[in-house]
């Protein structure tokens, strides 16, 4: 495992440098992070014999610094080796990324002799931290983690944040500095220290203020959960204006996403049925809403001239009915079987939407371009600002309709069906219609984004509906949680805001994407922000298994805890 | 009594096998559309006969190295129930590790000077490479999943696909590359009075050898044997004393070493390697396995042998007769459809039962 990080870190310090600090730059956190984290997980408690057993602290300090060292050894092996290799023999030929610049990074920019001390070093002392916070007290370690991750996420999102505050007009220089572009190193203290803090002092008074709350008669609490959501609403409403043009435009896309998250949460989150095929209801829409509101010279035969908003209920009725199309035939696929030929619809859409066949119609391998732009009471809907108040509106109403359909009869029969499709049956629960809503309904969702998103530029290239699109939809739900909105909402931003933000990260999207997945599943298969029901279904064994002491973590939706429930 | 005889008919009316009469309905007119628009194409006459024979060689090797990947497939799906979607990707990381050995061996003249030799080496490396990404797989990502609900491993399947694709391409950079082949392998031999390009005719021949090997090995071996256990049961399997995930181990290494195989004869035949190779491929693997009939090894050769016959002839054949432009870049659709049309109506495959899975 270690050997397998230490080439994860030649592939990642081609991150390149962003700064942090003017000393600590992501790159270089990148190779101090694995050691940290292998000392970590060595600690963290284990069930040996149904026993659970805890190192010492002295010892985990002590076993995690170890492990760093031996991290550190073998990477700085390679470096070493990578550097004594002859031209003919480099390293290079095979690895496009170990340019002198690399080691160079990785020696810390010092003689390679030192650089390679200084990096086994500082791994050593890297995993002796993370040992020793592997076996704090999770009073001690939640706090630290928030707090270093929140600093962490305010370094990277330098852009955002500094633009926000300028706008609100607070002076910014303290916290990040104008030279390098990174956090200044107070900025980082108080990042820490403030939701360190925060945090602490909620895990020591937040049971008493919770129960409390609870206590409260339900008239009383309503007037609480109002504010709470007034305080979000008002925050949503505002945000384009406090980040500009060129972030709105980013928040824009992350909102076509969560759209499209949404959607496929119904069919993948609710129903239970794998869809990889998603991109296809998303390209229906997108071509939909081309052919019904395009000019003239768009590069379709088909010239109809209607509005956006008239095209609107046409292009929501036609992806329905896509959806059931694709539905009906797949209702007796069992999961692997459905998934792939989900899959296979999906890629049928990209071939036939690029074919020279179907081009008279649909504009082959060109697309469609010349797609108005929607206008709502005079307002250009293109530009940034607008375009994020309409998507928002539309995740609203889609979060709105999952939200109650969730709840509703139709959301139970979609639970029983999940659970077994036979007894469901038994029930009198008709299998057919139930999957059939799920694939309209998701249709639906998902070609309301594909309007969205073929107003968003105006034109449409085929080769943009690929199944990475299905993927990338999948990924945003699985990580925030299946069944989940407030975890599509999560994940979405997670997924597609912060590649968005931090464009260096666009290049490792996919990487990025696979390695969640896998970890999302082996470690957290509900999600971030789980869905109760679907927790339980997840963990069934353990539960069974009385594995899980204290029973199943709770999904409260306004706390997000990157940590399990503690034992 | 009038009731009865009703009640009687209406149940007649009811037990009318709707789904089979669609299958027949559909199958009669899909034959019927195929042979018009087939009679169409040969009577345009625009292919001449040595046209066609050239499409199907080339749809036969085609067929073969989809079969040896499928096998891969088949066999992991008949131990572990479940679809390896990251197949594609070991097998492209085996094409790769074989790639970086044949440049070496290019550049320093081996490759002309003892070019069976330099296959041999060509090939062992490409096995060593799959093999290596598919134990990988096995331990990391899929043995901790052995009993989670179905749609756990299967994403995390695609996970490891997409993480390892994009490994690839971090590694090596996202270009596709020309591969260095022996000048030995230029040129063709005439069989039969057919000429077929050698490597094509090598692809067969080592597919068929391959598979042959593959099937006296699972049914006479004591490894083959627990195996097909394992493959019935697998906690049987395990009471009887069969060490399962030794077992599951040695299916995985044996679909990379077919994946393997598969790379040297792809890259033979088509002369690049690329990170995304292994994505389009794995599909369309995956469908000649469905279609053979998954779980069967004589299922996966045939379903391999038809969806590469078919992907080769079909476009040509069906399409230009019904004016269709562009027939080649519809040969994807064509495969797709195949493995919709057969998941739909037979998803045991050909070779299989006819049934629906069970749940």
């Amino acid at each position: 495992m270690v050997v397998y990080l230490a080439l994860v870190g030649m592939v990642e310090t081609f991150n390149g440098i962003n700064l942090v600090g003017g000393a600590i730059t992501l790159g270089r956190l990148l190779l101090v992070l694995p050691p940290f984290l292998i000392g970590y997980i060595l600690v963290r408690p284990r069930v040996k014999a149904g026993i659970t057993v805890t190192p010492s602290p002295f010892a985990a300090v002590l076993g995690g610094a170890a492990a760093g060292l031996a991290a550190g050894v073998l990477t700085g092996i390679c470096i070493l080796i990578a550097n004594a290799l002859p031209e003919q023999l480099s390293a290079r030929n095979v690895f496009v990324a170990v340019t002198p610049s690399l080691l160079s990074i990785m020696t810390f920019g010092r003689p390679i002799g030192i650089g390679v001390a200084l990096l086994v070093a500082i791994s050593a002392v890297a995993g002796g931290l993370g040992g020793g916070l592997g076996v704090a007290a999770w009073r001690v370690r939640r706090p630290v983690v928030l707090g270093l991750t929140v600093a962490l996420l305010m370094a990277m999102l330098q852009d955002v944040f500094r633009v926000a505050l300028a706008q609100l007009g607070l002076a910014t220089e303290w916290l990040y500095s104008p030279t390098f572009g990174g956090l200044t190193y107070l900025g980082a203290v108080v990042a820490f220290a403030v939701p360190a803090a925060a945090s602490a002092y909620w895990l020591s008074e937040g049971r008493t203020v919770r129960e409390r709350l609870q206590t409260i008669p339900k008239e009383g609490q309503k007037p609480v959960r109002v504010m709470m959501i007034a305080a979000m609403a008002i925050l949503l409403i505002a945000l384009p204006y406090l980040l500009g043009s060129f972030l709105s435009a980013v928040l824009g896309r992350v909102g076509l996403f969560i759209l499209m998250g949404l959607g496929l949460n119904i069919v993948v989150g609710y129903a239970g049925l794998l869809d990889l095929g998603y991109v296809a209801f998303f390209a229906v829409g997108a071509y939909t809403t081309g052919l019904l509101t395009a000019a003239a010279n768009s590069g379709s035969s088909i010239h109809i001239g209607m509005g956006f908003f008239e095209a609107l209920p046409i292009v929501i009725v036609v992806a329905a009915f896509t959806g059931l199309l694709i539905g009906a035939p797949v209702l007796r696929l069992r999961g692997d079987y459905l998934a792939i030929v989900t899959l296979g619809f999906g890629e049928i859409a990209r071939v036939l939407l690029t074919s020279d066949w179907l081009s008279p119609a649909l504009g082959g391998a060109q697309g469609l371009i010349a797609i108005p732009a929607p206008s709502f009471l005079g307002i250009d809907l293109r530009d940034p600002q607008p375009f994020y108040y309409l998507a928002l509106g539309f995740c609203v109403v889609a979060a709105f309709v999952s939200y109650r359909l969730a709840n509703s009869r139709v959301g139970r029969a979609w639970v029983a069906m999940r659970e077994d499709e036979q007894i469901a049956e038994a029930m009198g629960i008709s299998t057919v219609r139930y999957k059939l809503l799920a694939f309209a309904t998701g249709a639906a969702v998902g070609g309301m984004s594909g309007a969205l998103f073929a107003v968003q530029i105006g034109s449409l290239a085929p080769t943009s509906f690929n199944i990475l699109v299905s993927i990338q939809a999948l990924a945003i739900i699985i990580l925030g949680g299946m069944g989940s909105i407030p975890g599509v909402i999560v994940g979405g931003l997670f997924l597609v805001g912060i590649p968005g933000f931090l464009t260096e990260f666009e290049q490792f999207q996919l990487l990025i994407y696979g390695a969640v997945l896998i970890a999302i599943m082996l470690y957290r298969p509900e999600g971030l922000i789980p869905n109760v029901r679907r927790t339980r279904e997840l963990h069934e064994e353990e539960i069974l298994q009385d594995a899980w002491g204290e029973g199943v973590p709770d999904a409260r939706p306004s706390t997000i805890s990157f940590e399990e429930t503690p034992r | 009594m009038a009731t009865e005889a009703q009640g009687a008919a209406v149940g007649r009316l009811a037990r009318f096998p709707v789904r089979r009469a669609v299958q027949w309905v559909l199958g009669i007119g899909i034959l019927v559309g195929a042979a018009y628009a087939a009679y169409r194409t040969l009577s345009l006459g625009l292919f001449s006969a040595a046209a066609w024979r050239d499409l199907v060689v080339f749809g036969v090797a085609q067929g073969a190295i989809y079969a040896l990947i499928a096998l891969g497939y088949t066999m992991v799906y008949g131990i572990l129930r479940m679809i390896n979607f990251a197949h594609g990707e070991v097998f492209m990381w085996g094409a790769f590790v074989s790639y970086f050995v044949a440049r070496t061996l290019q550049n320093s003249g081996f490759m002309q000077s003892s070019p069976y030799v330099a296959i041999v080496i060509l090939l062992v490396a490409a096995i060593a490479g799959s093999i290596g990404v598919a134990v990988l797989l096995e331990r990391v990502a899929y043995r901790p999943l052995r009993n989670a609900p179905r749609l756990v491993p299967l994403i995390t399947a695609i996970g490891a696909s997409l993480f390892l694709q994009n490994t690839a391409r971090g590694f090596f950079g996202p270009q596709t590359r020309g591969y260095p082949v022996p000048d030995v392998l230029g040129g063709t031999w005439t069989i039969l009075g057919v000429p077929i390009l050698r490597t094509q005719a090598i692809v067969i021949v080592v597919a068929l050898v391959v598979m042959i090997a593959l099937t006296l090995f699972v049914s006479r071996t004591k490894t083959g044997k627990s195996i097909r256990a394992v493959a019935e049961d697998k906690d049987i399997a395990s009471l009887m004393g069969i060490d399962v995930d030794r077992v599951v181990v040695t299916t995985f290494v044996i679909g990379g070493m077919l994946a393997g195989v598969a790379a040297v004869l792809f890259v033979m035949v088509f002369q690049v390697v690329g990170p995304f190779m292994g994505f389009v491929l794995g599909i369309k693997a995956f469908t000649a396995a469905v279609l053979g009939g998954i779980g069967s090894i004589a299922g996966a050769a045939l379903g391999g042998l038809i969806l590469g016959l078919l992907e080769s002839v079909a476009p040509s054949l069906f399409l230009t007769g019904l004016h269709i432009p562009g027939p080649n870049q519809l040969k994807d659709v064509i495969a797709f459809a195949i493995l919709v049309l057969v998941l739909i109506f037979r998803p045991g495959g050909l070779l299989g039962t006819g049934e629906a899975e069970k749940v």
